[in-house]
């Protein structure tokens, strides 16, 4: 009895000392998350405080939402590095941001997680294929930036079914990848001809190419990037498959950020805009050394970060973005620019520049001026 | 007076032990009160700093995809897909829970068989099935059975013409008609079958011979359905191969098939063990008994030792079922539209994560707390009265 009364003064005792301190622990967190979110309250209201970015820059590495498995976009290579269009532009907010394009930690997402890893602040930044549109923009906390590749929803067929156009599809079925918006756009299409297609939406690309070389799908839907992408490593080779003519969607593919970050938005912005602005003036990883050094083109100098001659000596442009003066000199040097990007991951694949060609070209390819 | 033993002093109040007990489980609850509302706060200031929707105002919004095999169509609000993705789970997990608990049993007899063939094909199935991932059973059953096997739509399988059996599903004959009215025919079928048991297991115990209960109910069960359909004057359709699909009977999806044979087999080596193990179980007495009454081995296993048995096997069994009902959500992998699946798609297509499948675990968790209920009420029903 008096054994018993002890330990439970005992056990009565340590459970007391214990919730003092879990109490204790528990009001220094919720002050700390408090804190936390003041600090990321106050940057919407008065930009001098810098959030993601100085993180970024204490942290020394982007975090990079990606992807492991998309031909010309984001894949592994044999030593297990990204390789790809997506991947180079997470290189390029590395180079901007930090000068080093290497200063990468790419994180493999799968589709369906890829706006929680954005919401739970594990990325800094999303680069994996995504559509921007109204309701990621709204109820996603997402901030969609400069489209990096303008793509439209198609459709892939074997070359010998003998379709040549998706009019004459009728009660089809169609496999999607699950996870985004294509399943929705594949269903709307086939209301709008009255096709009456079956959409079958699998998790993996590998169960859809499956599905597809068994004969239980007549159509692939998906981006047109990427049906070309998985054309070009389609077992039985890249002509036993045709991409029919049609587009029936709009797919601005771009970098988003977590919503309430401006300054970070704009910084990833420009980090992206330097690339097409670096097309636009001819400079790309080979000459701008030269350019840099013989130039005397003011606009180019100013873009560059290089001393720009003025009344008084010499200056250098500081836009006040927080980004190093040289940030496009660093993304044109260590990455490239817009087309050399896309010809290095893209035009093996077989894509054409079209409207992803620049302004000039007749494209959709823009940046705002660098002054 | 001194020598006698002194009358117990009061016990302090901090050494009292009903005090301290009542202080230490106030002082847990606070912990975890405190803990719970730390997460909370953390949820909620997150949430609000990332205005992610938290409603579930995404119910009325149009869904915007489609389901196979159904006529739920882009326009229906969301809230329709996931009742659809409800009625697929439900109907995945009846139609599990049924051929595992058979096909269970059988190999758990099999698995005591004096044969020893029988008894090592058993045995070797348990052994194989109960160590392997589900998921890796069920991409072999989609990938080599339903992709591989089965013939492609052009060369589809007809067996008397009757069936139409391709990689893009199994088409059987079907009546043609209402749903409401069979389900309501098939229901009067049930009624009237267990109207027939009662009746003749009251005749067999009072005439004293073996009731042919199990035998005059599956006939009612039957009879009233084809019976009803016939003189209703309802006919039935063939499936026939119909461009790239087919047309008439019922097809059942390939996803389904793959996924209810991929749940069948894997829970049903799980049911042999626990039937193996109960009818072990049952005193050697009572089989000796029913050999000394010279019933026939079957008669000795149907009315002496599997009533025992399950009466043991019955907690074991509801386990097996949850298990089943929770690893449906595997379709999803496939392509078969149940719960999961829907959860899945409508979050791609603009529906906010974080409602979305919270909604789908309290679904998840109702039908699960509703079969545990459910099996509590059979074993209840089940176990001996003891005085």
């Amino acid at each position: 009895m008096k054994k018993a009364t002890l330990f439970v003064s005992a056990l009565a005792v340590g459970a007391l000392v214990l919730s003092g301190c879990a109490a204790d622990d528990s009001s220094e967190s919720t002050a700390t998350t408090t804190t936390n979110n003041n600090s990321s309250s106050t940057t919407e209201t008065a930009v001098e405080t810098v959030s993601m970015l100085e993180a970024v820059q204490a942290a020394g590495t982007v975090r990079c939402g990606t992807r492991d498995a998309l031909p010309g976009f984001a894949v592994l290579d044999e030593s297990g590095e990204h390789v790809g269009f997506d991947s180079d532009f997470c290189r390029v907010i590395a180079a901007a941001v930090l000068g080093d394009a290497s200063a990468v930690d790419m994180v493999d997402l799968e589709t369906a997680d890829r706006f929680t890893a954005l919401q739970n602040g594990s990325i800094d930044v999303l680069v994996r294929n995504t559509t921007w549109t109204a309701t990621r923009d709204g109820s996603e906390a997402a901030t969609f930036l400069q489209p990096t590749f303008y793509d439209g929803q198609g459709m892939m067929v074997a070359s010998d079914s003998g379709y040549s156009s998706i009019n004459q599809m009728n009660g089809a079925v169609v496999c999607v990848a699950k996870g985004t918006t294509t399943e929705g756009n594949a269903a709307l299409e086939s209301s709008r001809l009255g096709l009456g297609w079956e959409v079958r939406a699998f998790d993996e690309v590998d169960l859809i190419l499956e599905a597809f070389l068994a004969g239980q799908c007549d159509g692939w839907s998906s981006d047109v990037s990427q049906l070309t992408g998985l054309r070009s490593a389609y077992p039985d080779g890249a002509a036993a498959l045709t991409i029919l003519p049609e587009v029936f969607s709009k797919e601005p593919l771009g970098p988003a950020v977590l919503d309430g970050d401006t300054h970070w938005a704009q910084v990833v912005n420009w980090a992206i805009l330097a690339t097409i602005q670096a097309e636009e003036f001819g400079i790309t990883s080979a000459n701008v050394d030269s350019i840099r050094s013989s130039t005397t083109d003011v606009g180019i100098l100013r873009f560059l970060g290089a001393d720009v001659p003025t009344s008084d000596g010499s200056a250098v442009l500081d836009p006040g973005l927080g980004l190093p003066t040289d940030f496009a000199y660093q993304v044109v040097k260590q990455v490239g620019n817009y087309g050399e990007i896309f010809a290095r991951h893209l035009s093996p694949l077989g894509l054409e520049r079209g409207v992803n060609s620049l302004w000039t070209d007749g494209g959709l390819m823009y940046a705002p001026p660098y002054r | 007076m001194s020598s006698l033993p002194s009358a117990p002093a009061k016990v302090p109040i901090w050494r009292d032990v009903r005090v301290l007990r009542w202080l230490f489980q106030i002082a847990v609850l606070a912990v975890v009160g405190l803990i719970i509302y730390w997460i909370w706060g953390n949820y909620q200031t997150n949430i609000e700093r990332s205005s992610v929707q938290t409603d579930l105002r995404f119910l009325d919004n149009p869904a915007s995809f489609t389901i196979p095999g159904n006529d739920f169509d882009q326009s229906s609000p969301v809230r329709a897909a996931f009742v659809q993705g409800f009625l697929n789970t439900i109907q995945v997990a009846l139609v599990g829970i049924f051929f595992a608990t058979i096909l269970g049993t059988i190999v758990g007899i099999a698995r005591l068989s004096k044969n020893l063939v029988v008894k090592t094909i058993a045995a070797a199935y348990v052994e194989v099935i109960r160590n392997l991932p589900l998921l890796l059973l069920l991409t072999f059953m989609n990938l080599a059975v339903v992709l591989q096997t089965f013939p492609r739509i052009e060369d589809a399988w007809k067996p008397l013409d009757l069936f139409v059996i391709s990689n893009r599903g199994l088409a059987i004959p079907w009546f043609e008609g209402s749903a409401g009215q069979l389900s309501l025919l098939v229901l009067a079928g049930i009624v009237l079958a267990v109207i027939v048991v009662r009746l003749e297991r009251a005749r067999a115990d009072k005439v004293g011979r073996p009731s042919r209960a199990l035998l005059l109910g599956t006939l009612a069960l039957a009879i009233v359905p084809v019976v009803g359909w016939i003189t209703l004057g309802y006919t039935w359709t063939l499936p026939f191969v119909d461009g790239r699909g087919t047309s008439g009977g019922l097809r059942l999806d390939p996803s389904f098939f793959a996924l209810i044979v991929a749940l069948v087999v894997y829970t049903s080596s799980h049911i042999a063990e626990i039937v193996r193990g109960s009818i072990l179980a049952v005193p050697r007495g009572q089989g000796e008994a029913a050999d000394a009454l010279a019933l026939s081995n079957s008669q000795k296993m149907r009315i002496i030792i599997l009533p025992q048995a399950f009466r043991v096997a019955m907690p074991a069994l509801g386990n097996q079922y949850l298990n089943l009902i929770k690893n449906s959500s595997l379709g999803a992998t496939i392509s078969y539209f149940e719960l999961t699946q829907i959860a899945q798609i409508t979050v791609g297509n603009g529906s906010p994560a974080v409602p979305a499948f919270t909604l789908t675990l309290l679904v998840y968790l109702a039908i699960s707390l509703f079969t545990s209920l459910f099996v509590n009420y059979f074993n209840r029903r089940l176990a001996l009265v003891e005085r």
